[in-house]
């Protein structure tokens, strides 16, 4: 798995001002949606949060992962925001979240879209690394963060 | 005179250095109960303590007293569910189980020794039962968190298995005795009242025993005695009337500690303690009684019917009493080698010796081996096992700092120490997942009680006291998981056990499957949910850990509440690169 094929800092938010489980999946939405056009935040979003009605996509430890496949979308792309407090968000552990990584893939993508989960979930579970993206103060820093555990962990 | 101070100071001494051998098993990983039975030896008569002991008729008296105790014990600790759970695959392995490692065994004794059938019936009898105290003690240590099925099951077995072995050593002593005498109808017959009357007498008396400590108004202190005075009554009423007393102090322990309410934690506290002297002075008496040179010229011997009974008896007896239960085979395997040997089968040895059957000398010093043997290798390996199995549920079972005390009015005060490394740390009070019914009281920074409101944050050293009544078990494990300390990869070991995702039980997986670009299985039933199409693929009583691979994901039970699955894990299957 590459994340560095997935985010760019503008898809990053620091400290959003997001409150409610709901609000923080339409802000991700509309993160992923922008500069694709044909693809609306809207349609992401009620994929995402069907998703979250089958069972809370929180990882445990403060950190969610929501994700969906979509029709009409052509790339696999990832978008993330870090919270100033955390939001409820129903997880396993019962841990207010902070940090949200969304997933969206292409329809037809299967395989690559079960890869990369259990990437991100592995990589998502690594606490050193969220606390990193917990103390950043800017996009580029959380970005900075991502690509530096990514390339440590492809050498090794 | 004399001889009373030196006994005392004797037992002090040996009781001293047992205790203090807790620390040395904890470093080492020696089994404990080994180190007792080896204490023992040394202080025997042919060790530097020259302890000279060979009253077969005391040490019988003194075991039986030891393991009606522990089993009275193992039943007040075995919570309700882990008896759900266990109880018909236990009583399977309890009753047909023990006959046919019994009958296995004494086919190979048979033809290794050249032996007469009721002899090598007898030799086989006596080692045929798991042991109560040490299965209790090994799943119940540190550090290993068996999955419940396997768990529940060996406990429930090891609790009520007793009265079939001391049934086959009794009969096959008579028929030794009296060559002339078959056996017949009326052997089944005195088995049956021997499990019935036991049963009633366990679960009567029990009952009885809860409504009294509930109803008497006693000083704090004499609850717990008077818990442990019915437990030997229990076992006493059973007996002499041709119960099984072993069966009817596990079973009254068991409705005791479900049904009692008053004093629940005294109770526990005190009988942990008398469970652990009644262990170490029944391994440390074992230990006098044998005489180590002669055990030696047994060993070739011992070590045969220790080969036959782990190799071939006791997997032959899993398998075939657990086919109705469709056991995975990795639980199969675990359940074969953890068939711990323990006390019983050296107090079972101690009735030919007093019946005076010949032989008998030479069924208790192999029937010593096989204990030794059963503690050294099993002992050491059933954690390892256990993980190698992925039997072992991830995270430790660890140590949570806190105190639990009983309010006057049945509510429970639960007072815990912060650690540094634990969830609720930075955390405000109001984050917590309480239990429903439960309050947090106070919590009390450097000796000094902080406003509750507004919520203040946790801190590592505070102390938090919280009101709760009668709280589940769930809830309370997850109280404990927010304010017990975390290792770092935790979570990383949580996602390979139970999948990385949650999903809840009631969603269709209709629904499901479509998210993740696979196909709805095809055995399917139209608007199926999670929960019950995982029941009916596993084709048994689910329990943690269960899985079923479904395309590319896997589904594994997560949670279970009275047999309903509640909450299933999602774990992505490892996707090889193309």
């Amino acid at each position: 798995m590459n994340v560095t094929n997935l985010i760019t800092p503008d898809r990053i938010r620091c400290d959003a001002e997001v409150s409610s489980k709901k609000r923080s999946l339409e802000l991700l939405s509309e993160l992923l949606a922008s500069g694709q056009p044909g693809i609306n935040a809207t349609q992401i979003f009620d994929k995402l949060i069907g998703r979250e009605r089958l069972g809370s996509t929180g990882l445990g430890k403060g950190v969610a992962l929501p994700h969906a496949r979509l029709e009409g979308s052509e790339q696999t792309r990832g978008a993330l925001i870090k919270l100033q407090d955390g939001i409820p968000f129903d997880a396993v552990d019962k841990a207010p979240v902070d940090v949200l990584f969304a997933l969206m893939v292409p329809e037809n993508c299967t395989d690559e879209h079960l890869r990369i989960l259990s990437g991100l979930a592995e990589m998502f579970s690594d606490q050193a690394l969220c606390e990193r993206i917990r103390s950043s103060d800017s996009p580029e820093e959380i970005y900075r963060h991502v690509m530096q555990w990514q390339t440590a962990h492809q050498s090794a | 005179m004399e001889f009373t101070s030196q006994f005392i100071l004797l037992s002090g001494i040996l009781l001293t250095l047992s205790v203090l051998a807790s620390v040395v098993a904890n470093r080492s990983g020696v089994p404990l109960l080994l180190l007792f039975l080896v204490l023992g030896m040394i202080a025997g008569a042919e060790g530097p303590g020259g302890i000279r002991f060979t009253d077969i008729q005391s040490a019988h008296l003194l075991a039986t007293l030891a393991l009606a105790i522990i089993l009275f014990d193992g039943g007040l600790h075995t919570p309700l569910r882990t008896f759900r759970v266990g109880w018909k695959p236990g009583l399977a392995l309890a009753t047909v189980g023990v006959v046919i490692t019994a009958g296995v065994t004494a086919a190979f004794v048979m033809t290794a020794f050249d032996l007469p059938w009721a002899q090598a019936l007898l030799m086989a009898a006596v080692v045929a039962s798991t042991d109560a105290a040490a299965v209790f003690y090994l799943l119940r240590s540190k550090g290993l968190q068996l999955q419940e099925r396997g768990r529940a099951t060996l406990e429930v077995e090891s609790g009520v298995n007793d009265p079939m072995a001391v049934f086959l050593t009794v009969a096959m002593i008579e028929v030794l005795l009296a060559p002339e005498a078959r056996l017949g109808w009326d052997a089944l017959i005195a088995f049956v009242q021997q499990m019935g009357l036991g049963t009633v007498i366990g679960l009567g008396a029990g009952a009885g025993l809860a409504l009294l400590i509930d109803r008497v108004r006693l000083p704090e202190s004499l609850y717990p005695l008077l818990a442990l005075s019915g437990g030997l009554l229990t076992f006493g009423a059973a007996s002499v009337i041709g119960g099984s007393g072993f069966l009817a102090a596990y079973v009254g322990g068991l409705t005791v500690g479900a049904r009692a309410r008053t004093a629940r934690l005294a109770i526990r506290r005190f009988h942990d303690g008398v469970a652990w002297l009644c262990q170490i002075g029944l391994f440390l008496m074992l230990g006098l009684l044998v005489t180590p040179s002669q055990l030696l010229p047994t060993i070739p011997q011992a070590l045969l019917v220790v080969a036959g009974l782990t190799l071939v008896a006791r997997p032959a007896s899993v398998f075939i009493s657990l086919l109705p239960f469709r056991f995975p085979w990795r639980e199969q395997v675990f359940l074969s080698w953890v068939g711990l040997r323990g006390a019983v089968p050296i107090v079972l040895s101690l009735y030919p010796l007093l019946a005076g059957v010949a032989e008998a000398a030479t069924v208790f010093n192999i029937a010593f081996f096989v204990v030794l043997m059963s503690l050294l290798v099993q002992g050491w390996t059933v954690a390892p096992l256990a993980r190698w199995l992925s039997l072992a549920l991830p995270g430790q079972r660890q140590h949570t700092p806190k105190v639990e005390m009983e309010a006057p009015d049945g509510q429970d005060l639960l007072i815990y120490h912060l650690p540094a490394d634990c969830p609720a740390a930075g955390q405000p009070v109001s984050a917590i997942p309480l239990p429903e019914d439960a309050d947090v009281m106070a919590v009390v920074r450097d000796r000094h009680p902080l406003a509750i409101e507004p919520p203040p944050k946790l801190l590592d050293g505070d102390y938090l006291y919280i009101l709760a009544r009668h709280a589940g078990e769930a809830d309370l494990a997850l109280l404990d998981q927010w304010l017990t300390s975390q290792d770092a990869d935790a979570l990383m070991r949580e996602h390979e056990y139970f999948g990385e995702f949650v999903v809840n039980a009631e969603a269709e997986i209709a629904e499901l499957a479509p998210v993740y670009g696979i196909d709805p299985p095809r055995d399917m039933v139209q608007g199926e949910s999670v929960g019950r199409y995982l029941h009916r693929r596993l084709k048994r009583r689910p329990t943690p850990g269960d899985r079923v691979v479904i395309g590319k994901m896997e589904l594994v039970v997560r949670e279970t509440e009275n047999d309903r699955i509640t909450r299933v894990g999602l774990k992505l299957r490892r996707q090889r690169k193309a």
